[in-house]
């Protein structure tokens, strides 16, 4: 056992010595957080700015600003209902509209909650129940803004604006801001439905239904007018609209949604296995290789069996990638803890999973003995190498087999699909039974194939280590040419006496 | 009670039989010879004394117990296919090396840098081993089997790859080891090594054992030689088997080469001189070299097969 121990630690501190992998370490939270930085960079900062012409009297321009602010505080009120549930703040004010999660909110709601002050007086009050751990709320900005018509486009005829909106759409100069979109509704809007919408790219649906709307609406309005409906029931009728009562899953905490970010961890474990395999069953390739190609194993083997240097080398190789993985989980814990906004709000529900014993348990578990159960593999390639182009002959194919079904299954674990049967055929093949077992501990597993899976694994593990020992006890010293298949076979039966 | 026994060892890889019905004992302190030509056995010896390989059959004997790893902290071990791992250190590779051994690593880091200094290396203790001359590293690899200061010196073929200046060293440090009461054996095919260092000898040949014993042994298989500076032909003498004439000596003597029939001994065709009025004026035993012995037994069996 000390002996192994003493492989192991040299094997550590071999790996650990290597510039890449000490880069690797560092890279990997890196880009972690500029995935969950970079999208608020990315994303479109200023709002669309709208611009009206209206000929028919000025009414047509206002009802569509009025309707794209009403938009805009739905969303605030939208937002801020999800915040407030998502951090259970509905004793803030029980009987404001974001408190009450369970409709679509109405133009009613909406003017209520500017009547109370908006989202100023909403955060004044919600800062009285919150505590010190819970992010402040953050509105997202409104989608649009309506500029004025200048003075320069009042006089243009109808039939000359597309000449002149071509600066104002697509300005020169680099601090000119565009206007995104301008309306032309006709002097004989009513009389005739036409109105003319132009914009500087392919106009969003969403605004295109508002104006719809809002245009409809009015034309809805006129019509019944126009059939002796009074002005007054006219306008009524066109403002039905159904109360949408509705039900969501709670932020992280309901059905598919919950489940996904549930699944978050099991599948960053599922991921990391796989990567810090693939690094540091490369590293320990190379060692096992410059041990052959260096003249140094029979120097090592006077010393240690061939046992204890291939437990050594798997305990070494297993200790790095845990420490790998120890490292970035203890980045991700910080960034939680330690930040707020986007980052936390990425990774704190995602930590759900680690208050549950078994799944921590089944975590470790599954990480340790997939760890085992591949990487040696790794250490069978490395002990029938002489150098790394040879070991390459074999890791290629061992990479694809272990990489390809992966991929597979962590986009059906993504797409939220825990019981296909590719997951269920995948998840019983031992080789991806530690990834296909992560990947679905958030999305639910069933106990009995947990364990089930877990045991297969551990007699497969078994029967590696026992197989793959004689090969790799039987290539250590062996000379000659790469191996084929019948002299693997040939080898692992050989059993030494 | 002997440090190394092999009792009727053979092994056999495939069809090969590497080793063939090998049998010998190392006596303590003795420096043992094990010389033979390429694929006679030597390395497949040596690796079943230290367990890196199993025998077919047979019995060995290594400090009055079976080959293991459990031997390790007695054996210091030089293969001849040497390497050290690149990225670390001097001194942590004796170190490791010394822990394998079951050494502390306090112990085996003294020891090493002890050995370090000794072989002129003290200032390269941290230097990488890859940024080590191949002589450095020759030494720093010849102290990874001198670390546990050991019982038994295992040296497989080595002298091969070393530099005259570190063959001197190696051998000083085997007389060193010798007079320390430890029992070196090494494997060898250049003979002048064995001649100036071995106690004992043993020749191998296709994976068996041609002949063990002294140097003066292994001499006395081949026929006596001697020089003789006489007038007359030297073959007339009794037990002279051939003498050939080399040439006048410049006094109207000459020189001959007299080759004697095998078993007779010197002085016997000397006291056949005085008794039969044979003139002489100069009568000298030729020893053998190690390397006429080799070719006569060695090749001898090699031309039998």
């Amino acid at each position: 056992m000390k002996n192994t121990l003493l492989v192991a630690a040299r094997e550590f501190r071999q790996i650990a010595s290597m510039r890449s992998f000490w880069l690797t370490l560092v890279i990997m939270p890196l880009s972690i957080v500029i995935g969950a930085i970079a999208p608020q960079f990315i994303e479109k900062d200023e709002p669309d700015r709208v611009m009206v012409i209206d000929r028919a009297g000025g009414g047509e321009a206002r009802a569509i600003a009025q309707r794209l602010g009403i938009n805009d505080d739905r969303d605030a009120l939208g937002d801020l209902s999800r915040y407030v549930q998502r951090h259970h703040l509905e004793r803030a004010d029980r009987g404001a509209p974001w408190a009450q999660h369970d409709r679509w909110y109405s133009d009613a709601d909406v003017a209520q909650f500017n009547a109370s002050g908006g989202v100023s007086a909403a955060k004044a009050k919600i800062a009285r129940v919150k505590d010190n751990g819970t992010p402040e709320f953050k509105p997202s900005k409104p989608a649009y803004e309506v500029v004025p018509v200048p003075a320069s486009l009042q006089a243009v005829p109808d039939g000359a604006l597309d000449t002149a909106l071509k600066p104002v759409l697509k300005p020169e100069g680099k601090d000119a801001k565009p206007v995104d979109y301008v309306i032309l509704v006709p002097a004989a809007f009513g009389e005739s439905p036409v109105v003319r919408l132009w914009a500087n790219r392919q106009p969003s649906p969403s605004f295109v239904a508002t104006v719809q709307d809002v245009l409809t609406r009015d034309l809805r309005t006129r019509f019944l007018a126009g059939e002796g409906v009074s002005p007054a029931a006219a306008q009524g009728a066109s403002a039905i609209a159904p109360a949408l009562a509705i039900s969501t899953p709670p932020p992280g905490g309901g059905a598919k949604e919950a489940m996904l970010v549930r699944s978050i961890l099991p599948l960053a474990a599922a991921y990391l296995l796989m990567i810090s395999l693939m690094l540091s069953g490369s590293w320990m390739l190379q060692g096992t290789v410059e041990e052959r190609s260096n003249k140094l194993l029979e120097t090592v083997l006077a010393c240690v069996s061939p046992e204890e240097l291939m437990y050594g080398k798997l305990l070494g190789t297993a200790g790095v990638g845990l420490f790998m993985i120890a490292v970035w989980i203890s980045c991700g814990i910080f960034a939680a803890y330690a930040t707020q906004g986007a980052i936390s709000d990425f990774i704190r529900p995602a930590l759900d999973p680690l208050s549950s014993p078994g799944t921590i348990i089944a975590m470790l578990y599954f990480f340790v003995v997939g760890y085992v159960a591949i990487a040696i593999l790794f250490l069978a390639i490395g002990a029938m190498s002489d150098s790394m182009r040879d070991a390459q002959g074999y890791l290629m194919p061992v990479i694809l087999v272990i990489i390809l079904p992966i991929s597979v299954l962590m986009q059906a674990v993504l797409g939220g699909n825990s019981g296909g049967v590719l997951l269920e055929v995948l998840t019983w093949v031992p080789i991806w039974t530690p990834f296909g077992v992560l990947a679905r501990l958030g999305l639910g597993i069933p106990t009995w194939e947990v364990i089930g899976t877990g045991i297969l694994l551990a007699a497969f593990t078994a029967a590696e280590i026992v197989l793959l020992g004689r090969l790799f006890r039987a290539s250590l010293l062996a000379q000659g040419q790469r191996p084929n298949l019948s002299e693997m076979i040939s080898r692992i039966r050989a059993v030494e006496g | 009670m002997s440090v190394l026994t092999l009792e009727r060892v053979s092994k056999r890889f495939d069809r090969t039989k590497a080793v063939d019905d090998l049998s010998f004992s190392v006596a303590p302190g003795t420096v043992f010879g094990f010389l033979g030509g390429n694929g006679a056995g030597k390395t497949t010896s040596l690796r079943m004394v230290l367990d890196i390989i199993r025998p077919t059959s047979g019995r060995i004997e290594v400090l009055g117990r079976a080959p293991g790893r459990a031997n390790a902290p007695e054996i210091g071990f030089l293969p001849e296919e040497r390497g050290l791992y690149r990225q670390m250190t001097a001194l942590d590779t004796i170190g490791y090396f010394g822990r394998l051994k079951g050494m502390t690593s306090a112990d085996a880091k003294q020891e090493g840098a002890a050995l370090l200094d000794r072989f002129g290396l003290a200032a390269n203790s941290k230097t990488t081993v890859d940024k080590l001359s191949k002589g450095m590293a020759q030494k720093v690899q010849l102290a990874t089997a001198l670390v546990n200061r050991p019982r038994l010196l295992i040296l497989d073929e080595p002298f091969s790859g070393l530099d005259p200046v570190n063959q001197g060293l190696l051998e000083d440090e085997i007389r060193r080891m010798s007079a320390a009461g430890s029992t070196v054996v090494f494997s060898t095919h250049v003979m002048q090594h064995a001649e100036r260092l071995c106690d004992r000898l043993l020749l191998l040949a296709k994976g068996r054992k041609r002949f063990e014993g002294t140097l003066d042994e292994a001499r006395a298989e081949l026929p006596a030689r001697i020089a003789v500076v006489a007038k007359d032909d030297p073959s007339r003498l009794d037990a002279v088997e051939s003498a050939e004439d080399r040439g006048e000596d410049g006094s109207g003597w000459r020189r001959w080469d007299v080759r004697l029939a095998p078993g007779i001994p010197p002085g016997d065709v000397l006291e056949h001189c005085v008794a039969q009025q044979f003139a002489l004026r100069r009568f000298e035993q030729v020893h053998a070299s190690l390397h006429d012995v080799f070719v006569h037994i060695v090749g001898a069996a090699e031309t039998a097969q």
